[in-house]
């Protein structure tokens, strides 16, 4: 269909939708393989294809954290073995946080160099959150490790297929030092999955069109996203825009540590200048700079053009500045088992830096959290151990022209699903007894922030722990333009005797009897605009709806409400003012 | 005789086939509002005596309208205390990862008709705490005083021991007789609340609109003396009794499009193909649909308003496996931000349409890019545009800014359509491990013709088949269809600790009650079958593959080929086997069959390979490697059984036609079938 490198637009166009295809097609196979709900249920992985030099190409996402992450991975692939040590049928094995991981060990990373004709072509990869590698407590992540020694297995960056032959010895040892070996092997073996079947399809797809056109559609492709990218940039106003925050507590109940950030937007670049955050910490809140910088990809994306196809050519505008051994920049041999309550910040910051621009784009601030958690113990029943590792949703932020969104997981995740109240009692044994909305009426505005969600476990007999991590625990999500805060992220715990009810941000290895609940409390999303300004009818159906009460129709919102008849009764001195 | 009559969104179409065999087929518009005055209109234009006929089945798109119209009941909802946001929760995904300003899909309830009662079942089904019947009368009593006309029970667990839905039931109907009510449990035995309750709710949404439907239809059949056995077409590829229909409206959500991919099957049975990759190319979509041995799947899987930027709402009862994507006729070419040429998912629709359609159409889509092409002509459409401002569209908004020829360009459009259904085909063929060379590839609908042919040789398909009727194919399938009910029971057991005793005592009550609900209906027993299946998977996953059992009593030798067979299809779709981990069964599915009385077909005898009498001509056609080629044109309705056509040749139907490339070769067969040849070899 084409000769030489006289390439047709539309040839390159179908090239181009052959290796998005190709990453859905990978991403897909590995979900759908998976051996464990952090994979299957809150999708807990990315994977994708890069050229022969790591530049991502196009990578199927379950969560926005990870987004370019693979090409890190890759690189350090290239780095250690260069072109020439690797072979078909080689994968590489990889979790190094501070390195080509990028996250925490938990979650693991394998790369596929892929040939065509013998030569190195691609690479397809994927990373993906095992339940379990090892390290001091199970499901692996925890809230107070100090260094990365007691977070689990570390794979640096080594084969784990040598031309096609397993590395047995490997496999042995990850089966000895993990605590769910069926399910970390049976993980592994759902990514191999996925990354044969890139493999196999960017062959076909080179042995269709030619090496050369396929190499021809990628710099396209790479240039066309670059393209979008700057065209978006151009739309923004061009200025520098500062904001700072807090990560609350590393475990140790040290801090707050203060981060901050200072944005330049430019005609073709948007810097990022983390410099001046607080230095990494003893506690495993601690982030590397691959972490950051996925983070502020995904706010890149969501000012930019969020509804684009992603690789690298997008990111090229994109400059992330920090100091070293930062909060934000970790490195070895600083703990990070849950860098994800300080990397959050990196969306966060930028989000709060510009939702007073363009508003249009960015809504009132969110839960933020991941609200991570983990539940361990043995079913009562099948007196099977079990282990429920999960993110928790909560309230999103009001924007200018609507209202928050009630329930939904945090930037950091996506298409990331809870689990459901009748699949988890009957895996963990465990009984939800409640799963509600929290309705408690923060973020008043007028556009209101929307609700977070109550979670309660109840323990069916004794020795279960709980661990769980719930940033955003004191310094509530941020309204805009004069909307109000939301409200926070809570742990309660209340053991059965009644006696004991505590109400934390952090906590490791709480020890649970039957009887004794857990509370998971998220927060509810930051307001917009003055609450007073709000629709009669919409503050009406609020009421009755009870998503706010009488007193804050009243205090907040400025309307008096008959609560027999549910009808307007009086309008507020303050209200009334407003006009 | 036996009519079938499918209400689309422009036309209502009728395919009747009488006591002789003999298939006939009829159109007239559709008549919103009052949609069974269209189904008399067009039994009157078909000629059919309304009291000959025996069988009446029907398909309609009046219950997905009425949820994407949001134009249902007012609906409350009483569920478990606890749980009442349950609804609005949902799962709490945002597929559309990196917009922080995504829309989550409204709840069809809102919180203040949301209302929670006592009671509590565990996951085994045992009871916690009874269901508070005080509680539940107050529930009631406030919808009562918020005007609510329809209601959903679903409670935790319902899956597994209906009793306090039961309970619930029965106390709501003797308190407010006239209230429609749906159990979740009847409409789903699976785990998952947010999806069950959902289910239930949207059911009671429809109820009223679909009670007042068939309630209208069925006044205006009698009236018109047509008295026989009425039918609904269901999204499960088989119909239900009217009476039926009305308790389980959610059935019908996918009637239409269903209908075409089961009359695929059909259709290869009697041709003697049963591996059919089903194709449907319409307006703003097309529609796939792998069938395996003849057997259309069938899945729970399915959600109303999904797409990649929006989470949907799920619907759990049993819909034909379809994958849909948004290129079909109408889809207007653009050019993005980047320089990139798409086609769709943004359609011109019926209205303005194509720039061809010469309704006052600017933007050009597929349909234009097959006219500039040659493998439509104007005479296709009823006064359309001329060719010279369709040339203009496509020039000035696609082959100017690549600088490109306009005929570039429409090729360009068309390469990018054939790409985008390319990959729907291969998501049901190709990524679930199927080798498309096996399949023979069935292509309706008014898109179907034109890019069939195109399509099979890049996909490898040796055979391509466009039906007799393939411009009323929907309601052709629904002629062929017969009764059918799945059941689907969710049952959580590892194979190795399976008792098979309790097994074969459900798989067995299952089939009893569906056996009893035919006979009661007056079927005959050796007409009423079923087709078992499990869905299993390793233990630990979540995803389920679907297994056909043995007809008979499982036992441990049964048993250990299931397993067997589940390896096997397992690594078929995902590459790889566990062999060392357990297996699990999730899902018993029992389908269950009453077959109808069908007039058997009568195919026509042939009348030699000479195609001449059918030639109406020549012109001008671009293919793609070939550039422009005279090309001979015949028209379809002039061909005889029989007749041979090689390509390049264009087959001319009244609103389409049928495109056979250089190499090809188009035969009639004594169906009114033509079967093109593609130039792909066999292995």
């Amino acid at each position: 269909m084409t000769t030489g490198s006289m390439i047709d637009p539309f040839t390159r166009e179908i090239v181009k939708d052959s290796l998005v295809a190709i990453g859905e097609e990978m991403f897909y196979s590995l979900a759908r393989t998976s051996m464990s709900p952090i994979i299957y249920e809150v999708l807990d992985f990315a994977s994708g294809l890069t050229d022969a030099k790591g530049q991502l190409l196009t990578q199927g996402n379950g969560v926005t954290g990870f987004i370019g992450m693979l090409t890190f991975m890759v690189k350090n692939t290239l780095d250690k073995f260069g072109p020439e040590g690797l072979h078909p049928g080689d994968v590489i094995i990889l979790n190094d946080p501070y390195g080509g991981g990028g996250s925490h060990l938990s979650d693991v990373g394998l790369v596929m160099p892929i040939f065509h004709e013998g030569e190195l072509v691609a690479f397809a990869a994927n990373k993906a959150h095992w339940t379990e590698v090892g390290g001091k407590d199970p499901g692996s992540w925890t809230t107070d490790s100090t260094e990365i020694y007691q977070e689990g297995l570390q794979f640096p960056t080594i084969k784990l297929f040598n031309k096609g032959e397993i590395n047995q010895a490997l496999i042995d040892l990850i089966e000895a030092n993990v605590r769910f070996p069926n399910l970390s092997l049976g993980d592994m073996w759902a990514q191999i999955a996925g990354l044969r079947t890139g493999e196999r399809r960017f062959g076909e797809l080179c042995s269709k069109y030619g090496k050369q056109t396929v190499q021809a559609s990628i710099d396209f492709l790479l240039d066309h996203g670059e393209q979008v990218s700057r065209q978006q940039l151009s739309l923004l106003p061009a200025g520098v825009y500062e904001a700072e925050d807090e990560v609350e507590d590393d475990g140790f109940g040290n801090g707050p540590f203060p981060v901050r950030v200072k944005v330049t937007i430019t005609a073709d670049e948007f810097i990022c200048d983390f410099r001046g955050s607080h230095p990494q910490v003893k506690g495993p809140m601690n982030a590397s700079y691959t972490a950051l910088v996925s983070s502020v990809r995904t706010i890149f994306l969501a000012v930019t053009n969020p509804s684009q196809d992603v690789n690298d050519g997008v990111f090229r505008p994109l400059r992330v500045i920090t100091d070293r051994k930062s909060i934000l920049s970790a490195e070895r041999p600083a703990a990070v088992s849950t860098y994800w309550e300080s990397m959050q910040f990196g969306a966060e910051l930028v989000w709060k830096a510009l939702a007073p621009v363009i508003p249009d784009r960015l809504n009132a601030g969110h839960l933020l959290s991941v609200c991570g958690i983990i539940l361990s113990g043995v079913h009562p029943v099948t007196q099977e151990p079990y282990l429920i590792v999960e993110p928790s949703v909560g309230g999103w932020g009001a924007g200018s022209d609507m209202d928050g969104l009630a329930g939904q997981f945090c930037i950091g995740d996506g298409e990331t699903y809870n689990v459901p109240v009748e699949v988890a009692e009957a895996r963990y044994g465990i009984r939800v007894d409640e799963y509600s909305l929290t309705a408690d009426g923060a973020g008043a505005g007028e556009f209101r922030g929307g609700s977070g969600v109550i979670r309660t476990y109840r323990t069916l007999s004794d020795g279960h722990s709980f661990s769980g991590t719930f940033g955003r625990h004191e310094i509530v999500p941020w309204g805009l333009n004069g909307g109000l805060a939301g409200s926070g992220n809570v742990i309660e715990i209340r053991k059965a005797d009644g006696r004991q009810v505590q109400q934390l941000g952090i906590c490791a290895r709480v020890p649970l009897d039957q009887g004794d609940v857990v509370r998971l409390i998220t927060a509810t999303g930051g307001g917009y605009g003055n609450p007073l300004l709000r629709p009669a009818d919409k503050v009406l159906a609020d009421w009755k709806d009870g998503y706010i009460s009488l007193e804050q129709a009243r205090d907040l919102y400025g309307l008096v409400i008959d609560p027999a008849t549910g009808h307007l009764e009086q309008i507020t001195a303050a209200r009334a003012a407003l006009g | 005789m036996r009519i079938a009559t499918d209400i689309g969104g422009t036309f209502t179409d009728l395919v009747y086939v009488n006591d002789a065999g003999e298939i006939g087929v009829a159109k007239s518009d559709t008549t919103p509002g009052q949609f069974e005055q269209g189904v008399l209109d067009v039994i009157r234009r078909s000629g059919v005596n309304p009291y000959h006929i025996d069988d009446f089945i029907h398909g309609t798109t009046v219950i997905i309208n009425a949820l994407t119209e949001r134009k249902g009941a007012k609906t409350g909802l009483i569920t478990t205390k606890g749980f009442r946001d349950v609804l609005e929760i949902a799962r709490g995904n945002r597929p559309d990862l990196f917009n922080v300003r995504y829309l989550k899909p409204a709840p069809f309830v809102p919180r203040h008709l949301r209302l929670e009662v006592s009671e509590r079942l565990d996951y085994t089904g045992v009871v916690v705490s009874p269901l508070a019947s005080a509680e539940l009368k107050a529930a009631v009593q406030r919808l009562k005083a918020e005007g609510v006309e329809a209601v959903a029970i679903s409670f935790l667990h319902a899956y597994t021991n209906p009793a306090h839905e039961q309970e619930a039931l029965q106390l709501i109907a003797e308190w407010w007789p006239e209230v429609q009510i749906t159990a979740s449990h009847e409409i789903s035995q699976e785990w998952r609340e947010y999806e069950r309750t959902n289910t239930a709710v949207l059911n009671s949404y429809v109820k009223p609109t679909a009670a007042a439907y068939i309630d209208h239809m069925e006044q205006r059949l009698t009236a018109e003396g047509v008295n026989g056995r009425r039918y609904v077409m269901q999204s499960n590829a088989g119909m239900t009794s009217f009476r039926q229909a009305k308790l389980t409206p959610i059935q019908m959500v996918e009637s239409g499009p269903v209908a075409g991919i089961f009359g695929a099957a059909i259709l290869g049975k009697w041709i003697g193909e049963e591996n059919i990759i089903a194709f449907d190319i319409g307006g703003t979509t097309a529609k796939c649909s792998l069938i395996d041995k003849g057997e259309v799947k069938v899945t729970t899987d399915y959600k109303i308003e999904q797409n990649e930027r929006n989470a949907g709402y799920p619907v759990k009862v049993p819909v034909v496996d379809i994958v849909e994507i948004g290129t079909g006729g109408g889809s207007i070419a653009w050019i993005d931000e980047g320089g990139s040429l798409r086609v769709g998912p943004k359609s011109a629709g019926a209205l303005p349409g194509p720039v061809a359609y010469g309704r006052g159409g600017q933007a050009p889509t597929t349909t234009d890019a097959n006219l500039l092409t040659g493998r439509l002509s104007l005479d296709n459409f009823a006064s359309p545009a001329s060719m010279e401002t369709v040339r203009q569209a496509i020039e000035e908004q696609i082959a100017t800014p690549f600088g490109l020829s306009a005929d570039e360009a429409a090729l360009g459009i068309l390469r990018i359509a054939n790409s985008n259904m390319l990959n729907a085909l291969k998501l049901v063929s190709v990524r679930r491990g199927y080798d498309p060379r096996d399949f023979t590839l069935i292509a309706f609908g008014g898109g179907g013709p034109l890019h069939a042919a195109a399509l099979a040789r890049e996909l490898g398909v040796r055979k391509v088949v466009v039906p007799f009727a393939s411009s009323v194919f929907s309601a052709w399938g629904m002629l062929m269809t017969d009764l059918r009910k799945d059941h689907i029971q969710t049952y959580i057991r590892r194979i190795e600790r399976l008792d098979l005793a309790e097994l074969n005592g459900i798989l067995a009550q299952i089939q009893e009650s569906g056996l009893q609900a035919y006979l009661d209906e007056g079927l005959r027993r050796e007409d009423i079958a079923w087709v078992r299946y499990a869905d299993m998977r390793y233990l630990g996953q979540e995803h389920t593959v679907k297994v056909i059992m043995p007809e008979e009593d499982l036992t441990a030798a049964l048993l250990a080929e299931l397993s067997s067979q589940f390896h096997e299809i397992h690594e078929r779709e995902y590459t790889f086997r566990l062999e060392g981990v357990p297996v699990e069964i999730v899902n018993l599915h029992v389908s269950i069959i009453g077959s109808v009385r069908k007039p058997a077909p009568k195919p026509l005898a042939g009348h030699g390979s000479d195609a001449s009498d059918a030639h109406t001509g020549t012109r001008p056609v671009l293919f793609d490697e070939a550039n422009w080629l005279n090309t001979p044109v015949y028209n379809r309705n002039k061909l005889q059984p029989g007749n041979e056509i090689e390509g390049p040749a264009i087959v001319e139907e009244p609103s389409s036609s049928v495109v056979v490339y250089p190499g090809q070769r188009l035969a009639m067969d004594g169906y009114g079938n033509l079967i093109i040849e593609t130039e792909v070899h066999s292995r």
